[in-house]
């Protein structure tokens, strides 16, 4: 089995900032960890200096097992890679470059034919033999079977961007854990997967022997897969060796050690400069205290050169000002209504101060029924409308919006749009503030983090005046703390909520709840419901 | 009489290469033909062996070729 070993590693930014500094942990043999903190804390900087995509300006990494390694962006991939090419990254380096030689070995072949060319194609698949590829490609087999439920043959030439995000990730996940890499690094491995997605990767975790250091937001995800829990905050990263259930007591209680020890710090460095000035006056006046002066100087600057200890790290202020207002009593009414080829018509009605969780199954159709209520042009028979007042503000998920991906955020808030009056550039800032996003506040929305992002529509729902929040998968990609205020936002809120969600902690703030069926059925539960089978569409 | 090969232990690759090739190359003798292919397929010696009919083919037809001019 494999460990990781992090020793004083330090990264600095391009403009100058430490991002990260003397960190230092140990992920030992079979070890689950969990790495979290804020958004743009520096988790997936740090992933990538383990991982040895990014050389650290100090400190050292040691590890052993091989590293198989989940980026971040699997689960977006819109470009034509194919489930070949992503299969064989993910593999082990001599596999890669083995696969790289044969390939070109083909190339060469197609344009020369001649003895020289064949010989080095027959090297190259010798090779490919030695390094393991054959058996992994009964491996690879294996794993588009669970992923895909099709044969690697059958899908290898597959471009990634036809297949969901779920299906992307399930497949990177299928053959890292099924892979020879004893050591996993795995950012954000839950996102795009649906519940029952969810639930197998935990258990697919728990059961693995080898080391994972995954990030994740997931609250359910953390609580029952990590063994300890890895935070980067305040610029370092410290290890509280129990699970997420004890997490935030023992953040809070090193928070309040850091807070004491540099309470007491202050108060040494106080009383030794006082002492430092009354003896430089008694020496003044008295030859003999001459000598305990310099003694105290050397004292003093010893102290000072030792530094203080770290500071307690800022916590993130996110302060979100949802506040409706009140609408008639009826908010949401639906008829017979079907969105064509999703569902079978259904009748629902949704009251005043509701709280809507809006479940199911994976392209049951959810997404495009709260977009039809936010007034999009859905297909559909029968009929809807909204009660008095009712005012929708809609969430979309993060890539829903290509108008503004060159926009910045002050620009947006200034400009305003049909529903949601512009502000003034001091009012826009101090909105940003609120919501930690006074830095990204000049640039590009592409360019933010999926969690400000998230943070930044959220800011426009409050600014719209909305009384009926649509919400699809709001927390996705919140860190804890920010899907933690939405939580309390949404429960100061005068008004109706429906939230499409897969995020288990989030579902149980909700007191009704609609499921999408796989079989086309729309029902109500009392209980939160995750285990919908996936929609069956024909490959 | 000693051969300028050692005798290959008769494999499919050696077979299917032999009897398609003495088919493309009526003109050379099937000792020829079989003499090609049995020194190719010594010289491919670790290649994975799902391959080698198709590489063992591929090499002799090139050196068939070549001394056909």
């Amino acid at each position: 089995m494999g460990y990781v070993d992090v020793s004083a590693v330090r990264h600095t930014l391009s403009d100058g900032r430490v991002l990260l500094d003397d960190v230092s942990f140990r992920i030992g043999e079979g070890a689950r960890a969990a790495l979290v903190g804020e958004n743009g804390a520096g988790k997936t900087t740090l992933l990538r200096i383990i991982s040895g995509d990014l050389a650290a300006e100090a400190g050292s990494i040691a590890r052993t097992g091989g590293l198989g390694v989940m980026r971040q962006f699997i689960g977006s991939v819109r470009d034509d890679t194919t489930v070949q090419r992503m299969l064989v990254d993910l593999a082990p380096p001599a596999v890669r470059e083995a696969w790289h030689a044969v390939e070109a070995a083909e190339l060469a072949m197609m344009e020369t034919d001649d003895e020289p060319t064949q010989m080095a194609y027959a090297n190259a698949l010798a090779h490919w033999g030695d390094v393991g590829g054959y058996d992994i490609e009964v491996t690879w087999d294996t794993v588009t079977v669970a992923a895909l439920g099709v044969p690697y043959d059958r899908c290898k030439y597959r471009e990634l961007n036809t297949l969901s995000g779920g299906e992307q990730k399930r497949l990177a996940l299928e053959c890292l854990l099924r892979g020879p890499d004893e050591v996993l690094l795995l950012d954000e491995p839950d996102n795009y997967l649906d519940v029952p997605g969810k639930r197998w990767l935990e258990e697919r975790l728990l059961d693995t022997r080898k080391t994972v250091l995954f990030v994740s937001h997931d609250r359910e995800l953390l609580a029952r897969v990590a063994d300890r829990v890895v935070t980067v905050e305040g610029g370092t990263a410290w290890v509280h060796g129990g699970g997420f259930v004890s997490y935030h007591a023992a953040r809070t209680a090193r928070h309040e050690r850091l807070a004491e020890l540099r309470r007491r710090w202050d108060e040494e460095h106080q009383r030794l400069i006082d002492l430092v000035r009354t003896l430089q006056q008694q020496a003044a006046n008295s030859p003999d205290m001459a000598n305990r002066y310099h003694a105290m100087q050397t004292r003093l600057a010893k102290f000072e050169a030792a530094g203080p200890p770290p500071e307690r790290p800022p916590e993130q202020k996110v302060s979100m000002r949802l506040r409706g207002g009140r609408t008639g009593v009826r908010a949401v009414i639906v008829e017979q209504l079907e969105l064509t080829g999703l569902m079978q018509p259904f009748d629902l009605e949704i009251f005043y101060g509701d709280r809507v969780g809006v479940l199911g199954a994976n392209g049951a159709g959810k997404s495009h029924f709260l977009r039809l209520l936010a007034g999009q042009s859905v297909a559909h028979t029968g009929d809807w409308r909204l009660g008095a007042r009712v005012v929708p503000g809609f969430f979309a998920q993060t890539h829903a919006h290509p108008e503004w991906q060159d926009r910045t955020p002050v620009d947006l808030l200034w400009h305003g749009e049909p529903g949601r009056p512009g502000v003034d550039r001091g009012r826009a800032m101090a909105a940003l503030r609120r919501y930690g996003l006074a830095e990204a506040g000049e640039q590009p929305f592409r360019t933010m983090s999926g969690g400000q992002q998230a943070r930044f529509q959220i800011l426009l729902l409050e600014l719209s005046g909305a009384t009926l929040l649509l919400l699809d998968e709001p927390t996705d990609n919140l860190d804890v703390l920010s899907a933690e205020a939405l939580e309390e936002a949404l429960d100061a809120f005068d008004g109706t909520v429906l939230a499409v969600t897969h995020d288990r902690w989030f579902a149980r703030s909700f007191d009704r709840f609609v499921v999408f069926g796989a079989d086309g059925r729309v029902y109500e539960s009392g209980e939160p419901v995750f285990d919908e089978a996936r929609v069956q569409r024909a490959r | 009489m000693t051969l300028a090969v050692p005798p290959t232990v008769p494999d499919p690759s050696v077979r299917s290469a032999v009897c398609r090739l003495s088919q493309e190359f009526p003109e050379l003798r099937p000792r020829s033909i079989v003499l090609v292919v049995r020194t190719c397929r010594e010289e491919l010696r670790g290649s994975p062996t799902d391959a080698l009919p198709e590489l063992v083919e591929r090499l002799a037809r090139q050196r068939l070729r070549v001394s056909l001019g």
